[in-house]
């Protein structure tokens, strides 16, 4: 039918797509290329008249806007750290609950069950833990570890957002890591047990060259989502204390939604952040893919 | 010997596993048991149980927060949302799949080159087109872009799984005298089944937990979603955690009660849309 039309197969792909394509372009394409235009506008949000200025935005920001630089430089070490810590405990936790015969379910339920939850709520929550329930640690058991100011002070403050981040984030790349596990052939490990591996070697040997797709999948998705965190600093810090733990999305909002009001700057802002996310993805897919080709 | 090791080496990774597996549930459990305590039974004992399962604290932040006019409004949005979704994407994601020239490619690279548009980058001139089109501060309103943020992506899913399905079909009902509207809705539509239930699921997640798009768009409180009346209740009771951990409490069940009756679905449906997105 539709592909055997000799005449109107366009008209039929109008009429077919058009429902998505309008809205698509309207909340999505137009979208970003008004950004463009607004970056090089003086918009207030509050007097309707925008005037044209060129780069002067751009220019403000990269020669006296710290706070946005600063907020750029805590969330690539946010990014980092995420990346890193979020991957390696998924695999970890991929790998020994596939290591399980029976209560393999229960374990993957209960990892996955923070994923289900706002990272809103989620925050809260932990806020809560950290400024209550800790204390009763180090006040009632002694242990001083706990003694700290978690979310007051910025040097702690850090970790208290990666621990929740980790906490909300991880379930999901376990279970994408889960499912690739699943799928390396019984064969290959059967195959190097007969050879005298032992199962740390095959992990190596087998299946981690195995799951690189996953793998693949797992850095883009962490990723993406890291450079873009809002929720998580929202709920448990608010940016603070000060600026000290303010992202990137954070500021930009703050600009845009604050105080200020000020949104062809915030636009222009959040143009650069498109720039850096787009930049690092097409990097990565490029050295996946030569590493693909490579194995 | 070996045996010994075996074992003792699995008793480790079980614990391993159950250390983190606690951790996972620590802030859930800690916030449902304070839920039910008063300030002052708090503060004696954090970690104890409460003596009696007092109701109040729920009954003060259910009428506060509105709970369930708030929990209408996030279904209405999400209802609308997926709809969109599924609707528009699976017709256009087929006809894109089906029909190839050159017109065809470009709409589709258009959408999935789109998907790598981060939301925090569009948000502001977002902003600005709800205003001009009048769907700012609204629940339809919300379902609508809702819709054109999350098309590209279910475009790109279905679009794969329609090349998977043979022609056969269609044709045979196009002969029976049905015409493209009928042949999509009556046969491509129900053998699309498990790719729309993979995306419904993704996108039902998403709308549900997301914070940042109702935070800018929803300004009158009487739209206020699940989340944004939770995030005006944490300011207003500011210390009194008891009361924000029952508003937590209920805002969690919901999703809770999901993720028990579906769990299965859910975890193979976000496995799916990772791997195909």
């Amino acid at each position: 039918m539709l592909y055997r039309m000799k005449r109107g197969r366009n008209r039929w792909l109008l009429i077919c797509t058009a429902p998505a394509l309008v809205f698509f372009l309207s909340i999505k394409l137009i979208p970003s290329i008004m950004g463009l235009w607004y970056s090089l506008t003086n918009w207030n949000g509050i007097n309707p008249s925008k005037r044209f200025i060129g780069f002067e935005n751009f220019r403000e920001i990269f020669t006296s806007d710290a706070y946005f630089w600063d907020s750029m430089g805590f969330t690539l070490k946010y990014v980092i750290w995420i990346v890193i810590a979020m991957n390696l405990a998924a695999l970890f936790l991929a790998v020994a609950i596939e290591s399980l015969g029976r209560g393999k379910g229960v374990f993957r339920t209960l990892f996955y069950l923070p994923n289900m939850i706002s990272m809103i709520i989620g925050g809260f929550m932990w806020n809560f833990i950290f400024t209550k329930v800790l204390y009763h640690f180090s006040d009632n058991w002694g242990w001083m570890f706990f003694d700290k100011s978690w979310i007051g002070n910025p040097q702690y403050s850090f970790y208290a957002i990666i621990v929740v981040a980790l906490w909300g984030g991880t379930g999901y790349l376990m279970v994408i890591y889960i499912a690739a596990i699943q799928g390396v052939p019984k064969m290959l490990h059967e195959a190097a047990v007969v050879d005298g591996a032992g199962k740390i070697r095959r992990f190596f040997v087998i299946t981690l060259p195995m799951i690189r797709q996953a793998f693949t999948i797992c850095l883009f998705i962490s990723l993406n989502n890291a450079f873009q965190v809002f929720d998580v600093v929202y709920a448990l810090t608010g940016g603070g204390p000060g600026r000290s733990t303010q992202v990137v999305a954070l500021n930009i909002y703050q600009e845009a939604f604050g105080r200020s009001n000020r949104f062809g700057y915030a636009t222009a802002k959040s143009t650069i952040l498109f720039a850096v996310i787009l930049l690092i993805t097409l990097i990565q897919l490029r050295v996946m893919k030569r590493k693909e080709q490579e194995l | 010997m070996r045996v010994l090791r075996f074992r003792s080496n699995r008793l480790l990774v079980i614990m391993v596993l159950v250390f983190f597996g606690f951790i996972c549930i620590f802030p859930l459990g800690m916030a449902f048991i304070n839920s039910f305590k008063t300030k002052a039974q708090m503060f004696t004992n954090i970690l104890a149980l409460p003596t009696t399962w007092n109701l109040d604290n729920y009954a003060r932040s259910f009428s506060k927060m509105h709970y369930f006019r708030s929990f209408i409004n996030t279904v209405v949005i999400t209802a609308v949302g997926i709809t969109g979704i599924v609707s528009f994407g699976s017709l256009a994601g087929w006809a894109l799949s089906r029909i190839k020239t050159r017109l065809s490619g470009l709409i589709f690279a258009l959408f999935v080159f789109s998907m790598l548009i981060p939301f925090s980058a569009i948000m502001i001139p977002i902003y600005r087109v709800a205003q001009v089109l009048h769907i700012s501060n609204s629940l339809l309103g919300m379902g609508v872009i809702y819709t054109g943020l999350g098309v590209g992506m279910a475009i790109f899913m279905y679009h794969g799984f329609v090349k998977s399905i043979p022609f056969d079909l269609e044709d045979a009902a196009y002969i029976d005298g049905c015409g493209v509207f009928g042949t999509f809705r009556f046969v491509v539509f129900p053998l699309l089944m498990p790719i729309t239930v993979t995306i419904c699921i993704m996108n039902i997640l998403w709308m549900w937990n997301d914070f940042l798009l109702p935070l800018i768009m929803l300004q009158s409180s009487k739209n206020y979603t699940l989340l944004l009346s939770t995030n005006m209740l944490f300011g207003q009771y500011s210390s009194d955690w008891p009361a924000i951990l029952s508003a937590l409490i209920l805002t969690v069940v919901p999703v809770i009660v999901l993720y028990s009756l579906l769990q299965k679905n859910i975890l193979s449906g976000i496995v799916e849309g990772a791997l195909k997105g």
